[in-house]
């Protein structure tokens, strides 16, 4: 009788901190991922690689991470330049347009918005409901205004140009807190403050080389750059400082 | 009438039989320009480690991960930097992967593109990375669109054959059929 009792109290342990378990936020033990550069064609959320070529979206399953298997391939009439995640989301930048995905079905992406424009390439960044995307008018890319184009995307299905900041050479962007870091060739580094995201305020043009793309990441900006890859402290992102170029 | 559908029909066929967009239809004599150098499949998707720093040529993709910074020299390999203080980051291995110029990151695997092979890589020991999987013809969009399929430079090019992959680059006479702006 007492073992009967003790069996079914122990149970009534167990399942209760098995409930307690599964419904905490499980997302503390996330893989760890990194933290891509803007000009990507590879991304990862949660247990899946996304991908692009020039006219296919691909899903693998990772949860085997030695063993990637695909479980999407979906070929798309636009030219594919890159990948965005963010959320239950995947933003597409294009020759045509910015598309936005959803993978709330992780395994299959479904278009749920686009953004047309002028033909271009397009990194873009996202925070929280805006779209940051620089456009660069170029021979292979197609005619537009080179600079940062700025979408309210508070309805991902109905992306609204906000914004246009004309911007010379404009490539990759990366953002940390409330400010956007633009990447202009040899014009520089554009440090802007986004706390107002439809208003920018320019604060600051590094000069330290020729910048391609760029990553905020654990306190640092790292820049590649064609000389080679430049190193600022941002524990104000505001205020970056020169740490180091490792020169090619 | 046959012969004019037939006649159209052929010139749609070779107008798009072309290896990419600076095709010319109609080749050029003997010019001076870039002549494609080609390596076989097998010997081309060859992967190797080097931990000692290697020059970087085409500086292409970076991805931040932990104390470590990956970079892509685009369509050659992957350089590894170590950046556990920054103030004295530098490269300290090179992961030679052709037609290479896409990086992701989660836990201790690389993913990596080696032309439109899908390539894993352990990373968890920064001086003995190995590849522990390939996914072949994960891309084949990429097998036609990789960082060397045109000479860096603009001018006239030979194109590449369809079915051979291009490692490099070298000037010669050539009748040109392909032209970079």
């Amino acid at each position: 009788m007492k073992k009967r009792i003790f069996q079914k109290i122990s149970l009534v342990i167990v399942a209760f901190t098995v409930f307690i378990s599964c419904s905490k936020d499980s997302a503390g033990v996330k893989t760890p991922t990194g933290k891509s550069g803007s000009v990507t064609r590879f991304t990862i959320s949660g247990n899946y690689l996304y991908a692009v070529s020039s006219h296919f979206l691909y899903a693998y399953d990772l949860n085997n991470s030695v063993r990637p298997e695909k479980v999407f391939e979906s070929p798309l009439s636009f030219d594919i330049e890159t990948i965005y995640p963010y959320g239950k989301y995947l933003f597409l930048g294009t020759k045509t347009g910015l598309y936005i995905y959803s993978i709330d079905s992780a395994a299959a992406p479904k278009l749920i918005g686009e953004a047309r424009h002028a033909r271009s390439c397009d990194p873009v960044v996202v925070n929280d409901s805006v779209a940051f995307v620089t456009l660069k008018s170029n021979t292979a890319c197609g005619p537009a205004v080179s600079g940062l184009y700025i979408h309210d995307i508070k309805n991902l299905m109905n992306p609204v140009l906000k914004k246009t900041i004309e911007l010379p050479n404009p490539f990759g962007l990366g953002i940390q807190d409330s400010i956007l870091y633009v990447c202009c060739g040899s014009s520089g580094l554009k440090v802007f403050n986004v706390k107002a995201p439809y208003s920018p305020g320019l604060i600051a043009t590094k000069s330290d080389g020729d910048y391609m793309d760029v990553i905020p990441y654990n306190g640092n900006l790292i820049c590649a750059a064609r000389e080679g890859i430049i190193l600022y402290d941002i524990t104000d992102p505001a205020s970056p400082v020169f740490i180091k170029n490792i020169a090619n | 009438m046959k012969s004019m559908i037939l006649l159209s029909i052929s010139f749609l066929l070779i107008s798009c039989w072309r290896p990419r967009d600076n095709y010319m239809p109609y080749p050029q004599q003997k010019v001076w320009g870039n002549k494609p150098v080609y390596a076989s499949k097998d010997s081309a998707k060859l992967v190797l480690y080097d931990p000692h720093p290697h020059p970087v040529v085409r500086p292409g993709n970076i991805y931040a991960y932990s104390s470590f910074i990956f970079q892509a020299d685009a369509g050659t390999g992957i350089h590894i930097i170590d950046n556990s203080i920054s103030s004295e980051a530098a490269r300290i291995g090179f992961i030679t992967l052709r037609g290479c110029d896409q990086i992701s990151i989660r836990g201790a695997y690389l993913y990596t593109n080696s032309y439109d092979d899908l390539i894993t890589i352990d990373i968890s020991d920064p001086v003995k990375m190995k590849v522990v999987s390939r996914v072949a013809g994960a891309f084949p969009e990429f097998l036609y669109n990789y960082p060397l399929v045109e000479p860096d430079e603009p001018g006239y090019y030979e194109c590449p054959r369809m079915d051979s992959i291009v490692v490099g680059w070298v000037k010669d006479s050539i009748t040109a059929n392909c032209y970079k702006n």
